[in-house]
């Protein structure tokens, strides 16, 4: 080896001048740690085999001097190196870890503070949500490692290689890898209604009466949650309660609400009653929970028309054998709506995040004109709530993002309406905006490189789908076991993010017009192909355009990094730029209409943004837009007032409190597809929420 | 003849209806204060039967009204603009916002569901203001018109 002055790369990155002198002594300290003698003579033969050069790194040179070693046949020699790197990585693991631990303490808020995946469900930064955060690096290890194993045995080591090399150049990126659970579900309660909690690991039996039944909800949703990574939907909520109201109360108990049905002195009416259950249920999933890493559970109720609910309820027995009585559900879902939105006004309240499910026909009018009535009025009132709509009770939105098609509508005495029962396991997502520039650049067709690309997800998410149907072969998943999830109409969801940015590098203009609409479904439609394509009895994919909460900003530092055009610090999750002012409410709708969501299978929502509220004949006008544009998935966002010095909130967008006059006032708006203040957010969101372009209504 | 400069949705304007709003030019009031000092040139596109044809062609039933911004340079043209839609697209009302103190006799008023008169007077303030000196009319079905300017006043909490 010839030893000349040059520079070596060190762990961090920084060059330093090179060392004999280090090598050497780390060489005879290993010797001496074995009681080996080591004369000048033995270590220069072991220095004079490795091979040197301009900026190596510390690690390369420390893997030639084990190499060295053992090629000189001091193998204890080489045992103790190896040990004692090892011991040296962990203490750097250690002292990273201390890093973040003080950094996370001095960070503005928990979404900021979290180093992997920021979440403003974190209301609060404390001792449960850092417990949360220490381990995510580990997990994020398993998971890849755990994937990649899968991969290899399956398809080879090329492909896992290859997974791994877009994952950390950020082609794809792989959601929710800090936990180990499957995404999220949409649950049918039916098991529960018939064998409590016990099927799960807990310890109550059926629900008996309405009390039974509103404390075990609570229970039976936290253990559910606590066993997904995203949300929990419980489409039937409120259809179970009205069934246990009608046995406690009598099936008409709607029409006598107002009648005292309590013999304490409060002498409460049935209405209270009832909303005294609401306020429970809802203010307990609203706490944070320590099963979650302090946050709520992502909790989702949904509303039917009456067309919906017999589509999706047509078949459904109670265990006694009744039918779920349409006129109470009715009376119920409007009560619990009213309750819910004049609630809101007292204090700030995430979830449930509620999905309106209408039924609309050819001319876009609501079949249900009582329930599209009531969907206007409540909008009219300042409730913010999704609407789904369809022509076809085909398909339902359980939560705030996915969609799914419903597959069968059947009712089995084991497991209930199958209809409400669909999910997602896995979310794999694509960075559009680097995949297209990355083929352009290098003169590759981008929709053939693509077609890689989306190729490779379905493989890499069918590795997953064997290693979650392990975890099931060993008892890990007692939710899919005891039939709350019916593992087979959970979908393998690709992601999609960037594509927005991705048309502007096209050079399009984002407006409703024909070459964007070519350029979307061009890429939506590839997905699509494959989805088709990798389509099993035991594998269902669609296709979603992520709200990329934390990364949407990270997609966008990390392209800008690189070198790639990135016309904005936070990807959106729309057809349309957030920001832009000069498009009107119509034309969003028309650019999430149905030539632009026909492939996302998946499905996305259209996040209106106004400054006003609208007049009730106003919205439903604007259902009517959104059917006849065939936008089947939407909500209006009109930001709430908070006052930071009173506390008073209101549901109007303005910059002062009506109450004390304070122009200290926060917001709440949906960060994503919920509801949050707006201080909440992590650092980076709050500067993209603070350039969204609210319409003037 | 009349000009547009450009067109919007908007909601608050007129109440209950999701309107195209056509900001037309070269307008003669020249309100101190005025929010629109754009639309004091004579500049645009001409804003002809043509020209309302293709708003409906873009919209189609996603509106429910149209209204004439302006114009008050020539409001027999306003008054023609709004009769040609309501022969050819019964389906949309039709509201004009005019800045003048009254609406001259040369215009058939029932060709509007809506009118707005009065100009911009600063210390009185818009239509949103309880002062204000502008006025909203609704057309009813015999003809008369309601003053319904009150309903930009009730902005009380949700």
């Amino acid at each position: 080896m010839e030893i000349k002055n040059f520079t070596i790369t060190k762990r961090d990155g920084t060059k330093d001048r090179f060392s004999l002198d280090k090598i050497m002594n780390a060489i005879t300290k290993a010797f001496e740690s074995v009681e080996e003698p080591a004369d000048l003579g033995t270590i220069s033969k072991i220095i004079s085999h490795l091979d040197m050069k301009d900026d190596i790194k510390v690690e390369d040179i420390q893997n030639q001097v084990e190499e060295a070693l053992m090629r000189e046949g001091f193998y204890k020699v080489a045992k103790s190196f190896i040990l004692y790197r090892q011991e040296h990585t962990e203490d750097r693991e250690t002292l990273e870890k201390m890093l973040f631990l003080s950094e996370y303490m001095e960070s503005m808020n928990a979404a900021t503070g979290s180093k992997y995946d920021a979440n403003a469900n974190v209301e609060h930064k404390n001792i449960a949500t850092l417990i949360g955060e220490l381990p995510k690096s580990n997990f994020i290890r398993l998971n890849r490692r755990l994937l990649t194993d899968r991969i290899k045995k399956m398809y080879g080591k090329q492909l896992a290689d290859e997974y791994i090399d877009k994952l950390t150049h950020h082609f794809i990126y792989k959601n929710d890898e800090t936990s180990l659970a499957n995404y999220c579900a949409s649950i049918t309660m039916y098991p529960w209604l018939i064998g409590g909690t016990i099927a799960i690991g807990g310890n109550s039996t059926a629900p008996t009466n309405l009390k039974s039944f509103c404390g075990g909800f609570v229970n039976m949703v936290f253990m559910v949650s606590s066993m997904l990574s995203g949300a929990c939907a419980t489409p039937e909520f409120l259809m179970y309660m009205n069934y246990f109201l009608g046995k406690e109360y009598g099936q008409d108990y709607y029409k006598r609400a107002n009648e005292q049905a309590d013999l304490s002195l409060k002498k409460r009416t049935l209405d209270k009653i009832i909303t005294d259950y609401f306020e429970q249920i809802v203010y307990t999933l609203n706490q944070p929970t320590g099963a979650r890493n302090y946050q709520a559970v992502f909790w989702n109720i949904a509303y039917y028309d009456k067309y919906y609910f017999d589509s999706i309820f047509g078949e459904f027995y109670f265990p006694d054998g009744s039918k779920p009585d349409w006129e109470g559900l009715s009376w119920l879902q409007k009560r619990f709506m009213k309750w819910f939105n004049k609630e809101r006004t007292k204090t700030l309240l995430t979830f449930p995040v509620e999905t309106m499910a209408l039924l609309v026909d050819e001319n876009g009018e609501c079949k249900d004109p009582e329930w599209g009535e009531f969907t206007a009025e409540m909008y009219s009132e300042g409730h913010s709530f999704f609407t789904y709509m369809s022509d076809n009770a085909d398909s339902l939105s359980s939560c705030c993002r996915l969609r799914n098609e419903i597959t069968d509508n059947g009712f089995s005495y084991t497991l209930g309406a199958g209809g409400v029962s669909t999910g997602s396991k896995s979310v794999l997502t694509i960075n559009l905006n680097r995949c297209i520039q990355y083929a352009v650049n290098h003169q590759i067709d981008y929709l053939e490189y693509l077609g890689e690309i989306i190729d490779l997800c379905h493989k890499v998410q069918t590795a997953y789908n064997e290693n979650l149907k392990e975890l099931q072969d060993h008892g890990m998943l007692p939710l899919f076991d005891a039939g709350y999830i019916n593992i087979n109409r959970q979908y393998l969801t690709i992601g999609i993010n960037g594509l927005v940015e991705a048309a502007e590098f096209m050079g399009l203009k984002i407006t409703p017009n024909d070459e964007y609409k070519a350029f979307v479904q061009g890429i939506l439609g590839l997905i699509e192909k494959y989805n088709k394509q990798y389509r099993t009895k035991e594998l269902m994919f669609n296709c979603e355009m992520i709200p990329a909460e934390n990364v949407g900003v990270k997609h966008a530092k990390w392209d800008r990094e690189d070198g790639y055009f990135v016309p904005r610090d936070c990807y959106n999750s729309y057809f349309y730029v957030v920001e832009d002012d000069s498009l009107s409410v119509i034309d969003k709708f028309k650019m999430h209409g149905a030539p632009y969501i026909e492939h996302l299978t998946g499905g996305s929502a259209l996040h209106m943004n106004l400054e006003e509220h609208l007049s009730k004949q106003q919205y439903l006008q604007l259902l009517k837009v959104a059917a006849q544009e065939g936008c089947n998935y939407f909500t209006f966002n009109i930001p709430n007032t908070v006052c930071n010095k009173c506390g008073h909130i209101d549901k109007r967008y303005l910059h002062e409190c009506p109450e004390c006059h304070s122009k200290d006032v926060d917001y709440m708006t949906r960060i994503i597809g919920y509801l949050k203040r707006v201080s909440n957010f992590s650092q980076a969101r709050q500067e993209e929420a603070s350039r969204r372009y609210y319409a003037h209504a | 003849m009349l000009k547009y400069v450009n067109t919007g949705i908007v909601f608050q304007e007129i109440p209950d209806e999701v309107t195209l709003a056509i900001n037309i030019s070269n307008c003669p009031c020249r309100c101190p204060g005025c929010h629109s000092h754009y639309l004091w040139e004579d500049i645009g596109l001409p804003l002809n039967p043509d020209a309302l044809d293709a708003f409906v062609e873009r919209f189609g039933n996603d509106i429910t009204c149209i209204a004439f911004m302006g114009g008050d340079a020539d409001p027999v043209g306003v008054n023609l603009l709004a009769e040609y839609l309501h022969v050819e697209y019964p389906q949309f009302k039709v509201a004009w916002y005019s800045g003048r103190l009254r609406i001259p006799s040369s215009v058939n008023k029932t060709d509007f569901n809506y009118i707005k008169i009065g100009p911009y007077i600063r210390h009185l303030g818009p239509l949103k203001s309880p002062t204000t000196n502008q006025r909203l009319y609704r057309q009813l079905p015999d003809g008369e018109f309601e003053d319904i300017t009150s309903r930009f006043w009730r902005k009380v909490a949700l």
